[in-house]
């Protein structure tokens, strides 16, 4: 329906007024040329180092107000919550969490396996997957290419409540309610075009010289891919893993719908029945968990961002 | 200057043009084109399909032809959400993407305990979706809360700010651009893929940052921007769960938060006309996919690949 | 006619996957494979679960909305249940109220409906007119102990499509503590006007000083212009569905929001917003910034435990001021049994043992309402406390004055309290008068609810 989005000759772009004045030399040549970077050694750099800490930590502690007074109101007892709405709790009353894991049908850590089932079946799936496909949509030619292209990005352009009754009942068909399964096999089968289109862009900012580079020994697609492309690629996968891993853990509507036995109930749900619009709702116990939800995402980010670092630049490309 | 001209050589290089690789393709998109047609393309062609029915969900849907697409045009409330959806859009999508941008310079490198910084910062991103949210973001912009309070040591009164009809919208953009984390993450991702030695080259040549900035560090962080942008586009005119959360799925007060689709899940799921919400979907895939091709043909003067 | 209904709600489905999945090339194969069964349910009744009815291993599912507190209740209901039938394993399918309707909705089209669902007020009649729900006096459930002006709150029609599992009432909650420190004096709710309650709300502003108000506003539920329109002669909904109120009463019922915004009684539009979402946790009760609210009567435990005073409950203003009463016993929620359910009789069992038996009462006390089975709510009256109990006794009070209960709520009914969050809020915002606004709300009812 739209004019052909991906051009296939995007270096076109790189008119001539761009082209280089000097003979063309490799990176390398270039870089080794470079002497170390001069290092001056005056307080004025520090001072304003100094300078940006605090503004970092100034800009941090207002975006963290919210969280900071959640964190706060999880200890708080759960009548008071919103009648001592202070940032400093008066009491540290731990009966929130010992109340929050225990007051569903099973155990929260119950919740929390079952999210973590699907987590990582999606994380598997999406950085298997997508990047396969991303491979080919970035550096293979084939016909249709950028109809496909489309058809892909088109997919996540519409709202997920008009496809998730159709979604029912084509998994009700296969059997597939109340499994994992709809959660993880779409994952499995590269539906998630976020994905797709996010190592697109990072495999084609990549230097070609080096798929080249590799064809011309003789190398096949398979091992340019795993071999070049993945191993540069990890600030990518890195972002593919954790996104997944995040919003998968924070999805609710479609784990709604399709897990309907507790049993098989996973974090997000659990942590709305806590809550009910109609009758008394246990803020407490929901803030405290959806604390102790918190801290696997947390720290799977914490980790993980360590790998966003290892780009080109720390892999070195010679 | 060597070094950008480096840099611009090394992108607009003439390739060699190489024979199709149909059957390489095949094999690499052979996960997605079964997830295409087993998965994707059945609720797709579904919802196409619904859109042309009387469709309540819980009788078998009818037949109405173009009813649903012609009723729209005369809906004020589906005019309204357009128009609310609109203004959220474009402003608060180049106002979350430059905040993300920023951050990641600021975070890239250089400094002691980014990787507690960088979490940090990630964190309200974790929280954007929580049931949870509705209730932390009055403690800020709420009657009493930490805005109203700092207005109040100034000696100015506020009001409610979202739940006041004039600011409601304004607090849910706040809230977009409040949780920058995801583009952050990718635009820090991108940021690692560009070789220091350019900047090194660059500080010896001279450049100031600025220069750098906008010689080095965009064009070879197009790609990155391109895609935020696209993505952040797309999501935008689905937003729901902030709006649906905080106006407590009514879309108030007074419809001013009435996103689309917010209006069109109280059609599909609140009112039954599954229909109705069906023909609302793809006309914002429509609308959706019109800017992504424009961005796409735009992208062609700003956007710089190395292939 | 079992059989047949099988049939249908599977049907729905299957024809849907059909008609779509033909345009789908690639879907072919599996849409083939996926009607089989399907087809087979057919013919032969139940043979995908293996079981026929009351026969050993029937599984029924059930479904119901809340917070963690009912769902273990529930739970234990459901264990105490099965003990007692051990041929019968019933399935919890839970969540909260939001995302319970979407859910419902999703699994009827799907063609895999609860076998017992726990219904609503202003959605039942849309479930009930597309033949979702079973005819319940069609199967083995005792009504014995339940008043008829209760069971007729089930009817859509003339059929009886929900049980009521208890009932509630829309009230005044006032707190004693406000008033007494604001210095005002508690009305008598029997006599009490509109007029006077705007006055008290206003005086208790006036007296209390900064971040204490009189009232909430009012104006949110169409619960309570029902009861204003019921005070004058007229009702929401006639018993055909069409609208029952006219536009001076409407206009009658903002405009009291009006005036408690003008003499101060409320806080002003955008707080009163943010409270309205806050649930009974951030309400003025519930924060002890305000003396009065108009509340269901079974959220009484909540606003109390919230606040932490003792409340009140109060009858509606208005009630000897016009030409009869207006509040009314509302069923808290319906247990409904589905059209297309395998298991009609373990269903309608387990109906009839959620209704019906003592021992399902002393778990739940009051959390469905106060129980609709008269000898069962006896049995329960003693162990009730606090809260709880003052809502038994308030009721007990009000059965004499009550004169009947409204009529079912139309199809669409559920958009209409929609409609009047937006109205209200234009009111209080000024920029509708209250006449404009119930011309509005005349024209927008009608169309939601097609009458």
């Amino acid at each position: 329906m739209t004019d052909t989005p991906v051009r296939p000759d995007a270096h076109a772009a790189t008119t001539d007024d761009r082209s280089p004045v000097r003979p063309r030399r490799p990176l390398s040549e270039v870089a080794a040329e470079i002497p170390d970077s001069p290092r001056k050694r005056s307080w004025q750099p520090r001072a304003r180092r100094l300078l940006k800490h605090a503004l970092l930590i100034g800009f941090g502690l207002v975006m963290l107000y919210p969280l900071l007074w959640m964190l706060s109101s999880s200890f708080k007892p759960n009548d008071i919550i919103f009648r001592d709405t202070g940032l400093i709790p008066t009491e540290l009353d731990l009966t929130n969490y010992g109340d929050g894991w225990f007051a569903l049908l099973h155990p929260f850590h119950h919740y929390l396996l079952n999210s973590a089932i699907v987590v990582l079946g999606s994380v598997l799936g999406n950085l298997i997957s997508c990047s396969m496909a991303a491979y080919a949509f970035a550096r293979l030619k084939f016909r249709g290419r950028p109809i496909w292209f489309a058809i892909m990005l088109m997919s996540i352009m519409l709202p997920i409540h008009v496809v998730i009754v159709p979604q029912y009942i084509l998994f009700s068909e296969l059997e597939w309610i109340n499994t994992f399964l709809p959660l993880v096999v779409p994952k499995l089968l590269a539906t998630d075009a976020f994905f797709i289109f996010l190592m697109v862009q990072f495999f084609r900012g990549l230097p070609k010289d080096l798929d080249e580079a590799a064809r011309l020994d003789g190398c096949g697609h398979g091992r340019i891919f795993l071999q070049i492309m993945l191993p540069l690629s990890l600030p990518a996968l890195a972002t593919t893993a954790i996104f997944t891993f995040i919003w998968t853990w924070n999805d609710f509507f479609s784990q709604l719908i399709f897990l309907t036995d507790p049993e098989m109930y996973t974090v997000p749900i659990a942590l709305r029945t806590f809550i009910d619009a109609t009758s008394a709702s246990s803020w407490g116990p929901l803030f405290a968990m959806s604390i102790v939800s918190l801290v696997p995402i947390f720290f799977i980010f914490l980790f993980g961002q360590k790998y966003l670092v290892k780009g080109i630049a720390t892999t070195g490309i010679k | 200057m060597s070094v950008i001209q480096e840099v611009a050589k090394t992108r607009g290089a003439a390739r060699e043009t190489r024979k199709g690789d149909g059957k390489a393709a095949a094999i690499f998109l052979a996960p997605w084109f079964l997830g295409l047609g087993l998965i994707t393309a059945f609720p797709l062609l579904a919802s196409l399909y619904l859109s042309f029915t009387d469709y309540s969900l819980l009788e078998a849907p009818s037949w109405i032809g173009v009813q649903n697409y012609v009723d729209m045009v005369s809906d004020p409330r589906w005019l309204k959400s357009l128009g609310v959806t609109f203004r959220y859009v474009f402003i608060s999508v180049p106002l979350q993407l430059a905040a993300a941008l920023a951050l990641a310079m600021v975070l890239d490198r250089g400094l002691r305990g980014l990787a507690i910084y960088r979490s940090a910062f990630y964190l309200p991103s974790l929280l954007g979706s929580s049931v949870a949210i509705a209730l932390l973001w009055r403690q800020i912009f709420g009657a009493d809360g930490l805005v109203n309070q700092v207005l109040a040591y100034f000696g100015i009164q506020g009001v409610g700010w979202v739940s006041h009809p004039d600011y409601a919208l304004g607090t849910l953009m706040i809230l977009n651009v409040w949780t920058f984390g995801a583009p952050m993450i990718i635009f820090l991702a991108g940021l690692r893929q560009i070789p220091t030695m350019y900047y090194e080259a660059a500080s010896i040549d001279g450049a100031s940052k600025f220069r750098q900035f906008f010689s080095i560090t965009i064009p070879l962080l197009s790609p990155i921007i391109f895609f935020n942008l696209v993505l952040q586009l797309i999501n935008a005119f689905q937003t729901f769960t902030q709006a649906f959360v905080i106006s407590n799925g009514t879309g108030g007060p007074i419809d001013e938060t009435l996103f689309y689709t917010l209006y069109l899940y109280n059609q599909g799921f609140g009112s039954y006309n599954m229909g109705y919400a069906s023909a609302m979907a793809w006309v914002l895939l429509l609308i959706v996919a019109g800017l992504t091709a424009v961005n796409f043909l735009a992208s062609k003067y700003w956007v710089f690949y190395d292939d | 006619m079992r059989a047949t209904t099988t049939r249908r709600g599977r049907r729905n489905a299957a024809a849907f996957i059909a008609l779509t999945a033909a345009s789908t090339l690639a879907l072919g194969a599996c849409s083939g494979d996926a009607g089989g069964p399907a087809a087979e349910g057919d013919d032969t009744g139940s043979s995908e679960e293996g079981g026929g009815d009351g026969g050993d291993g029937v599984e029924i599912r059930f479904s119901w909305w809340g917070s963690d507190d009912r769902h273990q209740t529930t739970q234990e209901i459901i264990d105490l249940f099965e003990e007692k039938n051990p041929d019968i394993t019933v399935v919890p399918d839970f969540t909260d109220w939001g995302g319970y309707w979407d859910k419902l909705a999703t699994t009827v089209a799907g063609g895999d409906t609860p076998d017992v669902i726990t219904h609503e007020e202003r959605f039942i009649a849309d479930y009930a007119n597309r033949g979702v729900l079973a005819d319940l006096e069609s199967l083995d459930i005792d009504t014995s102990e339940v008043p008829e002006s209760i069971i007729d709150s089930g009817r859509v029609d003339g059929t009886l499509y929900g049980m009521a599992t208890g009932v509630n009432a829309y009230a005044i909650t006032a707190d004693p503590t406000v008033f007494e420190e604001a210095g005002v004096e508690m009305p008598d709710d029997t006599t009490w006007t509109w007029d006077e309650f705007v006055e008290i709300s206003a005086q208790i502003s006036e007296a209390a000083g900064d971040g204490v108000w009189g009232t909430q506003d009012i104006g949110f539920n169409e619960a309570g212009l029902n009861i204003l329109a019921r005070q004058k002669g007229q009702s929401l909904y006639n018993e055909d569905g069409s609208l029952g109120v006219d536009a001076e009463t409407v206009a009658e019922f903002f405009q009291i929001g009006v005036d408690l915004q003008e003499s101060g009684g409320t806080p002003d539009g955008s707080r009163t917003i943010e409270i309205q979402n806050a649930g009974p946790e951030g309400s003025l009760l519930g924060t002890n910034a305000g003396a009065m609210g108009v509340w269901w009567t079974n959220q009484l435990g909540a606003l109390s435990a919230a606040s932490g005073h003792e409340l009140e409950l109060l009858r509606m203003p208005g009630e000897s001021e016009f030409e009869r009463t207006g509040m009314y016993f509302k069923p808290a929620m319906f247990y409904s049994v589905a059209e297309d359910t395998e298991h009609p009789e373990a269903a309608a069992k387990f109906v009839d043992f959620l209704v019906n038996d003592p021992e399902v009462a002393q778990l739940q006390l009051t959390d469905r309402g106060l129980p609709s089975n008269l000898s069962v709510r006896e049995s329960i009256e003693g162990q009730l406390e606090a809260a709880d109990a003052r809502v038994a006794e308030f009721m007990a009070d009000l059965e004499s004055d009550i004169v009947d209960g409204p009529p079912v709520p139309p199809n669409g009914a559920g958009d209409v309290q929609d409609v009047m969050i937006r109205l209200n809020t234009e009111v209080l915002f000024g920029s509708m008068t209250p006449e404009e606004a119930a011309e509005q709300f005349l024209t927008e009812v009608a169309e939601v609810t097609g009458s």
